[in-house]
């Protein structure tokens, strides 16, 4: 058991549940705005996910100085690919919540529904 | 082979022979059904008189080409039908002009009479000419199924389709014919042969006691005249191609006097002995018994 | 060589400069165009340095790394294709949409070039984080670019969009950084490299990344969001959607795929196949435009998955049969699209707007036959490649899947067609031509022919012939303004010129289908000049029909025959649809042959298993399975020849042609049939399948097909109907005599064969000039016209004649023959049926000609005319013909014997001068003709001089008891003539088949409708749909979790 409550596995573990909850929140959800938190949460969770596997234990910041020599490298600083990673996904996250907020706001203003159940006229 | 003059008077001499016996079957027949309905019935010269009369009408009318063409077609079919067949077998001048084409050209020109009749018949725009082509034609058409399988049973027993040979295998006694060696071909035939009579139980086509209906219903004068030709050389034609492919043939002009005349008859018999069939029924009555005597004659090939 | 990496920069660093514009719409809009443009011509500039030549493809580095250190671009053959249809499609799709950028202002315009930059990297990138990015940027752009133009309903659509697309995107990122995670790098080079699949976190996260990229490509079922999307959004959106970004996302895919093993290929083939069924069938659902072209989109998609799922079986042609299916895709969606756009018709039967527009149509036209497979598109080639090495490597389910598949999509895509060339129920409105939106559409229709030549070339099609009369079509289309006199001479010109330079070239049976097809098309193109005015588009459909029909011949190879096959059957359904109330009928029509195409192509692709060329020869060795090829192709030949069961699309489509076109595709058409089965017969013999002889099957078909045809039209009212129907039956004969394999049964078919071409034309058109006349095709409503025309009489008269098969004239040979073979073949059965059905042929002949010209005039029909002249001419000809072969029957049937020696040396006959003996009997039609002349005449003679002074009278002077008639309609003995018959066998004739057709199509609507309900239109239920998509194919795969 001791060996799950690292830190990086509890970050993941977290990160993973928010993806649950995202999900389970896009698909259970009726208002449109409350299915929009629950891809919020879904990408949080995965950001989490992204940036719990970085983490190394003991390690510092992935910048090469003083502090950690070259040849030492790989082992002592945490990984930077998946932090440079994250940014990039947090700001995609962040541009396709909006876009998804701002649907939501047109919808709203030609029906003055947010029931996802108001919008199904294209079917079939 | 040759042909000359010769030749074409012994056709003229089997047509004048044929002529007067059908016109004496077509007085004796009625007689005959007459008789056996307790009636006293026509002369058995009765045919003569009206062949004489029609022709010698003076009130002539035409309803068109087609229409006057009608009995040329008619009486075309039936000569030529005669023509194709040999009469008398052996004889190599009542051979006629069977040496043009076989059993199948015999079954198929029967039709080019009904057919350029029933287009005369039309002309004239009387409906119950046409009610009478469609009748006739309903009937000739199912009653070919049971012959075809029939005709090809007995083309296969003898592997010919020349009717001179068919014949010829017949030779030598009642137990060499047909009818004896291949009686399921032969009661199939039989039976088909019943309809093309036109008598009852299939007499609905002319229905000839009841108001005139049927093909000739507009035709009169010389036009009925040559029809009635034709009403005495078209069935004899027919009683000798049944007689050649299932009764052995004759050998000479007595013998098929004797042998078409129980063929005849045989018509004449289910005629006064039962009643009339609408054209379904008869339609479906041809496609019953005799058809299943056709593929029992198949099947035992 | 510009880098590639500018088409990056020029797209991003317009968008950024347009920010500074202003308000000045039109100059921003030149911007864009120019951006487009450049970004186009240095893709194309990429493409003529790869092309031909063996180079490696070059490595774009940024940031001045090399990988795994930073993100590479590369620029290769494949990627230069591909960008260059991207900014293509961009640059004609911004040229579309001119209007709507500029009314929605520099954002959109905006975001329209970085939705071009996005598709372009995904192409370009190596790095997997980064293709992650680039395609959400462009899920982003088409989300944007719904919103800022907004339709009716396409906000609600572009919502469900970007949630789906967000849910998949982030499913990708989850399973790109575990790739990370596993593999340490994130460049596809290296990866693939990596044994990640033996790492159990290793293939879910490959497994994620790559059932993401499929659910971008919108696999069927979870791809609702998708289909709402191409609804609801502007047609050049969709446009956009459809051809350039699927473009984009299929070579994704192909690119990803190196991560993947046998089962991945295999799950992606599955997936597409079933993608590919499932969106087609239902698609036949459909009765919205844009959503019918989404599910068509979503399965041609489906199908290209397919292809790349087979790489690993079809190895070197993946990349042919690929880009041919890809191509046309591309093409013709975008431009269906945009031809939506146009035409703006919601509802598929609004297209009935546009019929009659000659423009409009040829492109929807082009598209939609580029989108069915039909010669000379790229997609013929390449469905024709596909299912050859489908069959070469035994995958004969999926082979039936995609034929299937394809055979939906013709149901729709014709069906639509059909409406917009005769629906006229709506008015007639044509949109005006906007040259922004028309020239990109006319473009891609041009490319559509040119890259069909290409990709001709490519799988080695090369036939003079059809380029000729390729040609030749495409200039009687271009001059159709000339008189119809003009182009009459041409075409007949034309073909007499064909006879002429070929008269030597075919031998043996060929050559009897030469001379009917060329001399039968010359003679039915005579009564073409009857036509007044311009006949518009009449003249290239026949000659695409003849070219077709003369392709048969000239085909070398199975691929060469096909081809033929289907241009022919193209131009025949254009021609079919000419007619008034043909609509369905042509549907029908085109339906049956597309199916029947399908069955011979898969006839063809399973008799070239393990054989290298493509000659027809193949067909004589075939190494596997040869009866079922053997079954697959005689029922795909026996559908153009309207066997029973296969026969519906028949009587309606030939009898609702025009009055010069019924013969042409009765009399002539129908004889593609029979040369099929004579090529296959001959090639192939007899096979046993199952055990059962199918030859002896196939005899049973032929006469009951006989029986069937000839009995139904004994019951028609409707004259043309009848005839076609006696055509049915008429080649029920003909199979009937092939299936038997011997020489007197062929000849006996082949005599009736050409007969039939000569009695069935001289019918139709008989039957065509009186129909023009009386304008009613109802025989109950004529009557009596021998007296207004007797020249047409006397046509019909001869042809009855000969059909019935009745001495002396010449179709009785055929009888005769026919009689010879069966006895020498021993079916006699089939043989009492074959008879039966020829006496029941009386029925109908005599009512034909009874109903019309006989019985009594009607007052409204006693003022027409004698048929027009030009319809007459060819008639007398094909009577000329006749009667000189009833007199010389040597003529026609010694000829032909001598050929059939070749095949069948034992049974022919013997000739001495015109008697014919058999084995059997012996028959003399000319002494026949002779005797039953002379008899004729003597007895005419004999009526003459006894009758000669018979008075004419007049209509109603009949004998009615005294009565006169009340009038003509109730005395004329016509309506349901033979009652009686139908009451007693009438139950034969029931319309089982047709409504086993009708059940079959009901049933597939019922189901496609049931089916479609899963997109219930809530964009939850489409999540769940991905998601449970996900889970589902993961089991699947692996056995569990």
């Amino acid at each position: 058991m001791a060996q799950y409550l690292t830190l990086e596995f509890i970050a993941m573990l977290t990160g993973f549940i928010l993806i649950i909850i995202g999900l389970w929140g896009m698909i259970t959800q009726k208002n449109l705005i409350k299915l929009v938190i629950g891809f919020s949460l879904f990408d949080t969770g995965l950001n989490i996910v992204i940036v719990s596997m970085a983490y190394v234990k003991n390690s510092t910041a992935p910048i090469i100085d003083k502090a950690v020599d070259v040849s030492q490298a790989a082992s002592k600083i945490a990984d930077p690919v998946p932090q440079a990673l994250v940014l990039t996904s947090i700001v995609i996250g962040l541009g396709v919540t909006a876009l998804m907020l701002a649907y939501v706001l047109r919808m709203y203003r030609e029906k003055k529904s947010l029931d996802i159940n108001s919008y199904t006229d294209l079917r079939w | 082979m040759e042909f000359g003059i010769k030749q074409i008077l012994y056709l003229l001499l089997t047509l004048f022979i044929v002529l007067n016996y059908g016109l004496i079957l077509q007085g004796i027949m009625p007689k005959i059904a007459a008789r056996v309905g307790r009636r006293y019935g026509i002369r058995w010269y009765q045919p003569y008189l009206d062949l004489i009369k029609n022709h010698a009408k003076r009130s002539k009318i035409t309803h068109g080409v087609m229409y006057y063409l009608g009995p040329v077609f008619r009486l075309t079919g039936g000569i030529g039908l005669l023509l194709f067949l040999p009469v008398i077998y052996g004889s190599p001048v009542f051979g006629n002009l069977s040496f043009a084409g076989d059993l199948t050209l015999v079954l198929f020109f029967q039709f080019f009479g009904v057919l350029g009749m029933a287009l005369g018949a039309g002309e004239s725009g009387h409906p119950h000419s046409a009610i009478g082509v469609s009748r006739g034609l309903s009937q000739v058409t199912a009653l070919e199924l049971p012959l075809t399988l029939g005709v090809i049973s007995i083309a296969m027993q003898y592997h010919t389709l020349n009717i001179s040979d068919i014949v010829a295998a017949q030779q030598g006694g009642v137990m060499n014919w047909t009818i004896v060696t291949n009686p399921f071909a032969g009661a199939a035939l039989m039976l088909t042969f019943l309809g093309s009579m036109g008598r009852a139980p299939f007499d609905v086509v002319m229905a000839p006691q009841e108001i005139p209906i049927g093909p000739p219903t507009e035709y009169h004068s010389g036009f009925l005249g040559v029809l009635q030709l034709n009403r005495a050389i078209f069935p004899v034609a027919k009683l000798i191609l049944f007689m050649n492919l299932l009764y052995g043939g004759a050998t000479s002009w007595p013998e098929l006097f004797i042998k078409t005349f129980f063929i005849y008859l045989w018509s004449v018999f289910v005629g006064v002995a039962f009643p009339r069939f609408r054209v379904d029924q008869s339609v479906r009555w041809f496609l019953g018994v005799p058809l299943l005597f056709g593929i029992i004659a198949i099947l035992l090939i | 060589m510009v880098n590639p990496i500018h088409i990056v920069s020029i797209a991003l660093g317009v968008a950024f400069a347009l920010g500074f514009l202003g308000k000045r719409e039109k100059l921003a809009l030149g911007i864009v165009y120019t951006a487009l443009a450049v970004m186009l011509a240095i893709s194309a500039s990429w493409l003529s340095h790869f092309w031909g030549n063996v180079t490696e493809p070059i490595q774009i580095f940024t940031g001045g790394f090399k990988p795994p250190f930073a993100i590479n671009l590369q620029m290769g053959l494949a990627e230069s294709v591909f960008t260059l249809l991207i900014n293509t499609a961009g640059l004609l799709g911004a040229i579309y949409l001119a209007n709507e950028l500029l009314k929605a202002g520099k954002n959109m315009m905006i975001v329209f070039l970085v939705l071009v930059l996005g598709l372009n990297v995904m192409v370009m990138t190596r790095d997997l984080f980064n293709l992650f990015v680039f395609m959400e940027i462009q899920s982003i752009a088409i989300a944007g670019l719904v919103i800022l133009n907004p339709d009716r309903k396409s906000i609600p659509a572009g919502f469900k969009y970007v949630i789906a697309t967000g849910l998949i995107s982030s499913l990708l990122l989850l399973g790109t950084v575990f790739i990370y995670y596993f593999g340490g790098t994130l460049n596809i080079d290296f990866i693939s490299q990596e044994s990640l699949l033996y790492v159990k976190g290793g293939s879910v996260a490959i497994f994620l990344v790559l059932l993401s990229i499929v659910l971008e490509l919108k696999p069927f079922p979870a791809n609702g969001w998708a289909l709402d999307v191409y609804e609801g959004a502007h047609p050049g959106i969709g446009a956009l959607i459809s051809a350039a970004s699927a473009t984009a996302g299929v070579f994704v895919l192909d690119k990803l795929m190196v991560f993947g093993n046998f089962t991945f290929f295999n799950a992606i083939s599955i997936i597409g196949a079933i993608t590919f069924l499932g969106s087609n069938l239902l698609g036949i659902k459909q009765d919205n435009t844009r959503r019918l072209l989404g599910y068509s989109s979503v399965g041609q998609i489906g199908l290209i998955m397919t292809i790349i799922g087979l790489k690993p079986y079809l190895g070197e042609n993946t990349k042919f049969i690929a880009l041919a299916i890809l191509l046309s895709h591309y093409l013709a969606k975008a431009g269906l699209f945009w031809l939506a756009g146009m035409v703006n018709a919601d509802k598929l039967k609004d297209w009935g707007a546009i019929r009659g527009h000659r423009i409009y149509l040829f492109l929807m036209g082009t598209f939609i036959f580029t989108l069915v497979g039909f010669p000379p598109f790229p997609s013929f080639f390449g469905k024709w490649q596909l299912v050859m090495q489908l069959a070469n490597n035994h995958h004969f389910w999926l082979l039936a899947i995609i034929l299937i598949g394809s055979f939906f999509e013709g149901v729709y895509l014709f069906r639509w067609l059909g409406y917009a060339i005769k629906w006229d129920e709506v008015e007639q409105n044509y949109p005006k031509i906007k040259l922004n939106q028309f020239i990109p559409t006319v473009i891609f229709a041009v490319l559509a022919y040119a890259l069909g030549f290409y990709f001709g070339e490519l799988s080695g099609y090369k036939s003079t012939f059809i380029y000729m009369a390729a040609a030749f079509i495409a200039f009687l289309y271009i001059f159709d303004f000339l008189p119809v006199f003009v182009k009459n001479t041409l075409a007949i010109g034309a073909m007499a010129l064909y006879y002429f330079a070929n008269q030597d070239t075919f031998h043996g049976l060929t050559s009897i289908f030469f001379i009917i097809f060329v001399i039968g098309g010359i003679i039915t193109l005579l009564a073409g000049y009857t036509f007044k005015g311009k006949r518009t588009g009449f003249y290239p459909l026949v000659m695409m029909m003849f070219a077709g029909l003369i392709g048969l011949l000239e085909a070398k190879t199975t691929l060469e025959f096909f081809f033929a096959w289907e241009l022919m059957t193209a131009g025949s359904y254009f021609l079919i649809i000419r007619g008034k109330k043909s609509m369905e009928h042509a549907l029908s029509y085109i339906l049956f042959s597309v199916g029947g195409a399908y069955l011979i192509l898969s006839g063809f692709g399973i008799a070239q298993i393990g054989h290298t060329g493509m000659g027809l020869d193949v067909l004589k060795d075939v190494h596997y399975y040869a009866p079922i090829a053997f079954t697959l192709m005689a029922i795909g030949f026996m559908t153009k020849l309207a066997s029973i069961g296969l026969h519906i699309w028949l009587p309606g489509a030939h009898a609702e042609a025009e009055a010069d076109v019924s013969p042409m595709v009765s009399a002539i058409l129908l004889k593609a049939g029979i040369l099929g089965l004579v090529m296959l017969f001959l090639s192939m013999g007899p096979q046993k399948l199952f055990g059962i002889d199918v030859l002896y099957v196939l005899s049973w078909v032929g006469v009951l097909t006989a029986l069937m045809g000839n009995m139904m039209a004994a019951f028609q009212e409707d004259a043309k109907r009848l005839l076609a129907y006696s055509s049915i039956g008429v080649l029920g004969y003909a199979l009937f005599g092939l299936t038997m394999m011997s020489h007197l049964g062929w000849l006996a078919s082949l005599s009736i064969v050409v007969t039939h071409f000569m009695f069935k034309s001289l019918l139709f058109l008989a039957i065509g000039g009186v129909v023009m006349r009386t304008k009613t095709k109802y025989m109950y409503q004529m009557g009596g016209l021998i007296k207004q025309m007797p020249f047409s009489f006397v046509s019909v008269l001869i042809g009855i004649i000969v059909i019935a098969g009745l001495p002396p004239l010449t179709g009785f040979g055929g009888k005769w023959l026919m009689f010879n073979a069966i006895m020498e073949n021993g079916w006699y059965f089939q043989a009492g049926i074959a008879f039966f059905a020829g006496v029941i042929s009386f029925l109908y002949c005599f009512r034909l000609i009874h109903t019309i010209f006989l019985g009594q005039p009607k007052d409204e029909l006693r003022n027409v005319k004698e048929a027009p002249f030009w319809m007459l001419v060819p008639q007398y000809i094909i009577i000329t013909i006749l009667l000189v072969l009833s007199a010389l029957p040597n003529s026609m049937l010694k000829p032909i014997g001598q050929i059939l020696l070749n095949y069948f040396p034992d049974g022919a006959l013997v000739w001495h001068g015109q008697l014919a003996i058999g084995p059997y009997g012996y028959w003399n039609g000319k002494l026949i003709l002779a005797i039953v002349t002379i008899i004729f005449l003597a007895v005419f003679a004999w009526l003459y001089i006894i009758n000669r002074k018979a008075q004419k009278v007049k209509q109603f002077n009949i004998v009615y008891a005294a009565e006169r008639p009340f009038r003509p309609e109730t005395t004329h003995f016509a309506y349901n003539f033979y009652a009686p018959y139908q009451k007693a066998l009438g139950f034969l004739v029931a319309p089982g088949i047709t409504n086993f057709w009708d059940a079959v199509s009901d049933g597939a609507h019922a189901i496609a409708d049931k089916i479609r309900s899963i997109y219930n239109g809530n964009g939850q239920t489409y999540l769940a749909h991905i998601l449970g998509f996900t889970v589902i194919v993961y089991i699947l795969m692996n056995g569990g979790f």
